[in-house]
């Protein structure tokens, strides 16, 4: 089990579905979703940044609506300045391989296709979990 | 894990029984279980119901998305007929109108057909009259026949042909001005 994740994705709705799923597959039991990459910036900022505590997982939208800077940034801000060590990805309904090698380039480990059918990739997601954490598992695009 | 004491545990139980309400969310998996059947029936009874709630969550959502997904096709579709509509409409407009001019232009040519029949045959059968009229007069002249009847008529028709001819002369003009002038208007319209 993973000990917490944060999401971040301007659809609350999915907030709910994402959690439900974590909760039915035993993916987490801390969960912490934010809407906006701003406001996942100053989680950074204020929490990990001071508290030396930061999620374990970290699932990102690409676009996300109302935020000055899109997902693939955000990856690129968290791991070079924050993130040591944290696994994160994209969360996208896109499955465009131009924005995921720029997202590959900016440290992102993984790739999930956001659609209504999303418990098989996180289970997968689960089981490749190990080997993201050691840095053994290549970029893998959930689809 | 959390372990539950038994004044809670009896609280829980007694909610269940008598509200049927139960723990539910994240929490039910971090409690320890007692080994009490009682309790340990109540914890899996609370997961399963809190998973059930779950799932119904997620049908729903599934749901949505596939009502979205089909709203969203239905649109388009919806679109590409309103788009078809509307160029099937400015194409019946365009016939509408070029039906109309033609039918226009049919009748004013038809008009002035007639106008030039009338004219040619009131042509014909003036200048009949007058070369019919002035063989007799001349006849009547080298053959000595009395000619007071055929003079006064030849010299009253001309009379007439002299006055009626502007008329007539006019008419034409006009026929070939109005005939001309819309070949002239032809030749704007192709130049453009």
């Amino acid at each position: 089990m993973i000990n917490s994740i944060l999401l971040v994705d301007d659809e609350n709705l999915f907030h709910l579905i994402f959690e439900d799923a974590c909760n039915l597959l035993n993916i987490t039991l801390s969960l912490k979703s934010l809407n906006s990459a701003e406001k996942a910036e100053d989680y950074f900022k204020d929490i990990v940044a001071k508290l030396k505590k930061r999620p374990d997982c970290v699932f990102v939208d690409l676009n996300i609506i109302g935020s000055a800077f899109d997902g693939v940034e955000l990856i690129r801000k968290i791991n070079y300045e924050y993130g040591d060590n944290v696994v994160i990805g994209i969360i996208s309904s896109s499955d465009d391989q131009f924005e995921q090698s720029k997202a590959l380039k900016a440290g992102a480990q993984f790739w999930m296709v956001k659609t209504d059918e999303i418990e098989p990739r996180l289970q997968q997601f689960k089981n490749d979990f190990p080997k993201y954490v050691n840095r053994t598992q290549n970029f893998t695009v959930y689809k | 894990m959390i372990k539950i004491d038994e004044s809670t545990r009896k609280q829980l139980l007694d909610c269940y029984k008598d509200n049927e309400i139960v723990l539910e969310g994240h929490i039910l998996k971090l409690i320890e279980s007692t080994g009490d059947q009682e309790f340990d029936l109540y914890l899996k009874e609370a997961i399963e119901k809190d998973a059930l709630v779950r799932r119904k969550r997620i049908d729903e959502f599934k749901l949505v998305q596939t009502q979205n997904v089909q709203l969203q096709k239905s649109e388009k579709e919806n679109e590409e007929i309103k788009k078809r509509l509307r160029d099937a409409l400015t194409t019946a407009e365009q016939a509408k109108n070029l039906a109309l001019g033609d039918l226009e232009e049919l009748q004013k040519r038809s008009q002035v057909e007639l106008i030039g029949t009338i004219v040619r045959v009131s042509l014909w059968i003036v200048c009949g009259v007058g070369i019919i009229t002035t063989a007799l007069f001349g006849i009547s002249l080298f053959t000595g026949v009395d000619n007071k009847i055929i003079e006064s008529a030849w010299s009253n028709m001309f009379g007439i042909l002299l006055t009626n001819s502007f008329s007539i002369i006019g008419t034409i003009m006009g026929v070939k001005y109005a005939t001309g002038g819309k070949k002239e208007k032809r030749c704007c319209k192709c130049d453009d």
